[in-house]
């Protein structure tokens, strides 16, 4: 019950997100995002009994839902970003668009939905998820909406990773975190540079 | 322990770059050279020989391919003492470009000698965010803008190929539960997988990543943008180390592939390669400048190694790969010379280089551009040669003997365009044009030389045996 909840509300932060003009909104809903996907972690974690799901819910509920949208707030406010981001793409389009991105991932999900049981319903969501995340960094010329998108990206992996392979190993789930906190690094120095010139 | 000493000059680079780089960067290129010493222990180990476990192991294959790598980082790091002198650099981008290849440098050495396939994804990641801030050294708005777009479109890649990692290791984990990442292992027992079509999918995915990383079809201009909008070392970096750590795990997924379904993958690289060499010779036939024309040509190398290593002639493959890993840092560490008076400009660039070390830097140019477009005895003529005679075999065995054959001779029209362009490049360069005076540095002299060397070796015997003995 838990975990449909959770990932209802995975998906439907994702669609908010992409429909979202304000810049502080989309961080927002972005940090309500991963919230839900921690949440959802730990759930399927204290079901299965894999401590290691646990942990990587933990983390992300710290890092991913409070330290990095507080930071991209803190370089939002810094950096003097555009707040005002809408999209190129219009929005009665994206009102079409999204319905069809997620039926089409049900349909692709459908050659191989036997092998993952029941979860098949869990990684059509996830790859649409993607495909939405995906949608949200290349409609966007600004900067700052495409970060939020590389990062709602990386959270619809993640959710991919819980739900067709029951937790990817705990080595490698660290080192994709290592390469968010080197991202955000990244951004950082990046923006400053940019205001320097 | 020798994954320590492998790692070693690229900490001494990350460590040095605290501290006064004007003198450390005379040393650098002394201490990179020790990464040859455990490279030559792990030629001389029986392998596979395990460094992290069964994580990160070394392979007749990826220690071939690190030694290429660092033989290239090691050429770069030479060039890199004049860099200020090539380009208008601030003492502090100076620094963060050291910084930031030392990150580079061991994020690919990770990904190369990974046997893990979420371990290969991690460091080339590495790689990528380093990248990232090498491209904005250069203090330009174009260069800020191809950071960002290299960050935006680089990530869209990388995030395919984790999303295809995923799914191969949801296809897998049945059969091999969390060992399911692990090359060796999955090569072992991929034929127990029952659900073929996730395996495929996630193949799909991780080589449309990989394929958009490299350049091919239809990103085929966000490259040479990028490269051109940064310093000249950074396309060497791309060519010779990037590069290569994408091939190398585009050859080990696609070994899993070719034993569920040879003629699938060999269909979907082919049309791929195909459609990519199409755009790429009217983009290179209408390059107007050095480091779009040598990235371009790239391109077209990276097509024609997967396109041999898919129609089984790894020999070719890995020639060609050697030789592509050589002889483009050295063209794109030549450019940095050629234009240091004028870009967007190849007439009369190769004129003006007077004593000892400015003609050796002019035949060495010749030398390299001829090689580059596989005129014998360069080692991409042998490995054509080779190659092409394997995708006939494979076209005379198949069903669509003649579709194959006509392909393949577009194929090669398509090629002798790309020559056709060189050649009259060279000749623009040789006898048309203003001569102005122009500097050769010993470091860069040296560099280029190393290349040189490097690529003539490939044709020792040796390596020839080297090469043949990986897949046999």
């Amino acid at each position: 019950m838990m975990i449909n909840f959770s990932i209802g509300i995975f998906l439907a932060t994702l669609i908010v997100s992409i429909l979202s003009t304000r810049l502080l909104k989309l961080i927002f809903w972005y940090g309500v995002n991963s919230f839900f996907l921690g949440l959802l972690a730990i759930f399927i974690g204290f079901k299965q009994g894999d401590s290691v799901l646990i942990f990587s819910g933990v983390i992300t509920l710290i890092f991913k839902a409070f330290t990095i949208p507080y930071y991209l707030k803190k370089f939002a406010i810094k950096f003097n970003l555009k707040r005002d981001v809408e999209s190129d793409v219009k929005v009665h389009f994206n009102v079409m668009l999204i319905p069809v991105l997620i039926v089409f991932s049900f349909y692709l999900v459908s050659p191989f939905a036997h092998t993952v049981g029941q979860n098949s319903n869990y990684v059509a969501i996830s790859i649409s998820s993607l495909f939405l995340s995906l949608l949200l960094l290349i409609e966007h010329i600004s900067v700052a909406p495409k970060i939020v998108g590389f990062l709602l990206m990386e959270n619809s992996l993640f959710l991919l990773g819980i739900t067709a392979t029951g937790g990817m190993p705990m080595l490698i789930e660290l080192g994709v975190f290592f390469d968010l906190m080197m991202a955000i690094v990244v951004i950082n120095l990046l923006l400053k540079e940019e205001r320097a010139i | 322990m020798i994954l320590f000493y492998l790692t070693i000059p690229a900490f001494i680079i990350f460590f040095v770059s605290f501290f006064e780089i004007d003198k450390a960067k005379k040393i650098l290129p002394y201490s990179s050279f020790l990464v040859l010493l455990p490279i030559i222990y792990l030629f001389l180990v029986d392998k596979p020989y395990n460094l992290i476990g069964d994580y990160m192991i070394a392979t007749k294959l990826n220690t071939y391919v690190l030694l290429v790598s660092s033989i290239v980082a090691i050429g770069v790091i030479l060039s890199l003492i004049t860099l200020d002198k090539r380009v208008k650099i601030s003492k502090k981008g100076y620094i963060q470009f050291y910084r930031f290849f030392a990150t580079f440098w061991l994020g690919l050495t990770v990904s190369i000698l990974s046997n893990n396939m979420g371990i290969y994804w991690i460091g080339l990641e590495l790689a990528t965010l380093s990248t990232v801030y090498m491209i904005k050294t250069n203090l330009s708005k174009r260069s800020i803008s191809e950071a960002w777009n290299y960050m935006i479109v680089g990530t869209i890649a990388i995030s395919l190929v984790l999303f295809g990692i995923i799914l191969i290791y949801a296809s897998a984990k049945p059969v091999l539960a969390e060992d399911a990442m692990n090359f060796q292992l999955l090569l072992e027992n991929i034929k127990y997988i029952k659900s073929k079509t996730l395996f495929e999918i996630g193949f799909l995915m991780v080589s449309l990543g990989m394929f958009i990383k490299m350049g091919f079809f239809p990103m085929s201009l966000w490259l040479a943008n990028i490269e051109r909008a940064s310093y000249y070392p950074i396309a060497a970096l791309f060519s010779g180390i990037l590069e290569s750590a994408i091939l190398v795990g585009f050859f080990n997924f696609s070994s899993l592939a070719m034993k569920i379904n040879p003629s699938g993958v060999f269909a979907f690289v082919f049309i791929y390669a195909f459609l990519t060499l199409f755009i790429i010779t009217f983009l290179l036939f209408k390059a107007k400048d050095f480091i779009r024309l040598f990235s371009l040509s790239g391109i077209e190398h990276m097509v024609i190694i997967t396109l041999f290593w898919v129609s089984g002639a790894h020999f070719a493959a890995l020639l060609h790969f050697g030789a592509h890993a050589f002889l483009k840092p050295a063209l794109f560490l030549s450019s940095g010379i050629l234009e240091f008076k004028k870009k967007y400009n190849f007439a009369g660039t190769l004129k003006g280089f007077g004593g000892f070390y400015g003609n050796l830097f002019y035949y060495l140019v010749g030398f390299l551009i001829l090689a580059v477009i596989s005129l014998p005895p360069s080692p991409m003529f042998f490995s054509e040669i080779y190659g092409i005679s394997a995708i006939f075999s494979i076209a005379l065995k198949s069903k669509y003997m003649l579709l194959v054959l006509t392909f393949v001779l577009l194929f090669l029209f398509l090629l002798s365009i790309i020559f056709y362009k060189f050649i009259q490049v060279y000749q623009s360069m040789k006898y048309e044009g203003e001569e102005v005076e122009k500097v050769v540095y010993v470091n860069e002299i040296l560099s280029i030389c190393i290349f040189a060397l490097a690529t003539l070796s490939l044709l020792s015997p040796l390596a020839f045996n080297y090469l043949k003995g990986i897949y046999e």
